[in-house]
């Protein structure tokens, strides 16, 4: 593992003399791919599942998890972004858009047997890829993707590879061989630290997402996608997908139509009805 | 021949969508309006000019994208720039993004002495200048006073000229955002970048080719404003309920829409068929931009009518935002050339009367 700087030379190590060495942080972000949220989706009947056979495009939930890993490469003053996805078909249109934001490569997993994979059967695809990808020094994720909502694979790819996982990072500095991190709360945020290689998931909307340039746009045809298949990574077929999922998609039914309000007319004495209504509520 | 574009084209225009949907939203529109009374809303003061979505698109490479690369461009023509200025159009920024990248640009890399081009392009790439164009005539360039130069023409000359050579002459216009003045300015020797009658110049080709690649701009930035509109109007027909349904199930409202629609999708075909003769050259470019630019000019209009009659009143208020494309399209439907002229331009390189 390597260590990163933030410019200069440190003070307590051997690069303090060694200065000649590039610093570096190699950083894997798990990016998702997914229709459009512009277009309406819709549900296979058969499967009960987001039908996801069109063209996909880099969850923008992911593009916070890119920026994030970008901007501590530069810090750092060398190293690389990895991209780890697992998609149908192939498909890397998602893929292209953050190598055009500067990415340097991707590892693509695509399988026909991966269709109907849930949660944890998602995180140990992703898993292997990172595994796939190279040393890292940083794992980076979004909370949760835009189409699944799970917010459950980081964590279960950080136990997996038998990590620390911090979730809600709103701030990343890296110190040495340590992250330190702001982490997202209700009331504000907890600074905590964990040692590297981590892994961590991003909040959407704490840094703002370069667009990508003509050049990077260009340049990004030539990046190397590793596309792998799950007899690549040694995964057993029987394990993900339809056949090793733990859970399966009973019925699926439309959301209650929120119901019409209560129209109360205020006869100077309205403000009791709202009171009465929040002590049913136990409001107050 | 074939029009759709390459997969690189679409990831460009794709990119430029969404940082103008990002920069120029509709009242980054009305902040570039002089009078927010009149803009309906924003802060009033504005300049023409939407600063945050000019650098942005300076660092998306946008603005030096035709730009030879060997002066920090991308080498790119016409029919890379093209399919740019319709989003340029569908966001109603009015900054200078044909004249700059598209029309000066052209004249530097194909008139222009090769010491005057390398002072110029790469400053057109890095996003530091901001050019407008004018021709004898009218003579009034949009968003002038915020301008860096002007390039201007007089008889068959093109002239490069800074802003402290030309005297600007406010102008009042319906579209706000526009600040068009009209530009006093004396010709001379040290201003001259192409064409004259001299043995080694090229008479009127320079200027021809301007006012071409000025007037495929200007039709370009109508089919995004055009699709901007229909947009509006479609989706509001589709909110809007009366009698219990949308407006949108009526005939009146959707033969109507359709009719719009279709004019548009006839006409930018015709501009990208100009964007390709114009950047291979081929000697019926100039009719081919006018047959774009008669059918956008018209094609924008009646989508402007078709959007204003299907909003009802709310379309009239300044409060909302139609009238920021709409008055956009007013203006650039008889900017250089409208309809009519262009139409003539047509019947004389058809039947050469």
């Amino acid at each position: 593992m390597s260590v990163a700087h933030t410019g200069g030379a440190c003070a307590v190590c051997y690069r303090a003399v060694a200065r000649d060495r590039i610093p570096s942080m190699n950083v894997v972000v798990c990016v998702k791919q997914i229709p459009d949220p512009a277009d309406p989706g819709s549900l296979d009947p058969q499967t009960k599942t987001l039908k996801r056979d069109g063209k996909l495009i880099l969850d923008e939930s992911d593009s916070y998890g890119v920026e994030m890993a970008l901007q501590l490469v530069d810090t750092a003053g060398g190293g690389e972004v990895t991209l780890v996805s697992m998609a149908p078909n192939n498909e890397v249109s998602g893929l292209r858009t953050a190598l055009a934001m500067g990415a340097a490569k991707a590892v693509l997993v695509s399988d026909d047997a991966l269709a109907g994979t849930d949660a944890l059967g998602t995180a140990k695809v992703l898993a292997k890829a990172i595994e796939r990808a190279g040393d890292a020094d940083l794992i980076l994720a979004a909370t949760e993707s835009s189409d699944g909502y799970t917010g459950t694979v980081p964590e279960q790819i950080a136990e997996l590879l038998n990590l620390p996982s911090v979730t809600f990072a709103k701030e990343i500095a890296i110190d040495g061989s340590t992250a330190k991190i702001q982490r997202q709360t209700e009331a504000g945020y907890d600074d905590v630290e964990s040692p590297l290689p981590a892994l961590v998931s991003v909040t959407a909307g704490v840094v703002e997402p370069r667009y990508p340039s003509f050049k990077g746009i260009m340049a990004a045809k030539s990046k190397p996608v590793d596309e792998v298949t799950l007899g690549d990574l040694g995964i057993d077929a029987g394990s993900v997908g339809w056949a090793g999922g733990g859970q399966e998609i009973v019925e699926v039914t439309a959301a209650e139509e929120r119901e019409a309000g209560t129209i109360v007319e205020d006869d100077g004495e309205g403000f009791n009805k709202i009171v009465d209504y929040l002590a049913e509520l136990k409001v107050i | 021949m074939r029009f759709a574009l390459t997969d690189e084209q679409q990831e460009f225009r794709d990119a430029v969508r969404s940082l103008l949907a990002d920069t120029c939203a509709p009242d980054d529109v009305r902040a570039a309006w002089a009078d927010a009374t009149l803009a309906g809303g924003g802060p009033g003061g504005g300049d023409g000019r939407v600063r945050r979505a000019w650098s942005a698109l300076g660092e998306m490479g946008v603005l030096g994208l035709c730009v030879p690369e060997d002066h920090g461009g991308l080498g790119g023509t016409d029919e890379d720039l093209v399919p740019l200025l319709i989003e340029v159009g569908r966001a109603g920024l009015p900054d200078p993004v044909s004249s700059t990248a598209g029309v000066v640009v052209a004249a530097l890399r194909d008139h222009a002495a090769p010491g005057v081009a390398a002072t110029w392009l790469p400053r057109v790439a890095g996003g530091e200048v901001a050019i407008g164009v004018g021709f004898e005539g009218a003579g009034t360039v949009p968003a002038a006073a915020s301008l860096d130069a002007f390039l201007l023409s007089d008889r068959d000359e093109l002239h490069l000229v800074e802003r402290t050579g030309v005297e600007l002459e406010p102008l009042e216009t319906v579209d706000g955002a526009r600040h068009l003045a009209r530009v006093r300015w004396t010709p001379s020797e040290a201003t001259l970048l192409a064409g004259g009658t001299d043995d080694l110049r090229e008479g009127f080709g320079p200027v021809n080719e301007t006012f071409d690649r000025a007037a495929l701009g200007a039709a370009a930035v109508l089919a995004g404003l055009s699709r901007r509109m229909l947009d509006m109007a479609v989706q509001y027909a589709g909110e809007r309920q009366q009698f219990g349904v949308p407006i949108g199930s009526f005939q009146a409202i959707k033969h109507q829409l359709a009719d719009a629609s279709l004019a548009v999708e006839f006409a930018e075909p015709l501009v990208l068929r100009a964007a390709n003769s114009l950047a291979l050259g081929d000697p019926g470019a100039p009719a081919h931009v006018s047959m774009a630019k008669a059918a956008i000019s018209d094609a924008a209009d009646g989508a402007a009518r078709a959007s204003l009659q299907v909003h009802g009143a709310i379309g009239y208020t300044v409060e909302y935002d139609l009238h920021l494309y709409m008055k956009r399209a007013w203006a650039l439907a008889v900017r250089h050339g409208d309809a009519a002229f262009h139409r003539k331009r047509v019947r004389t390189a058809v039947l050469g009367v």
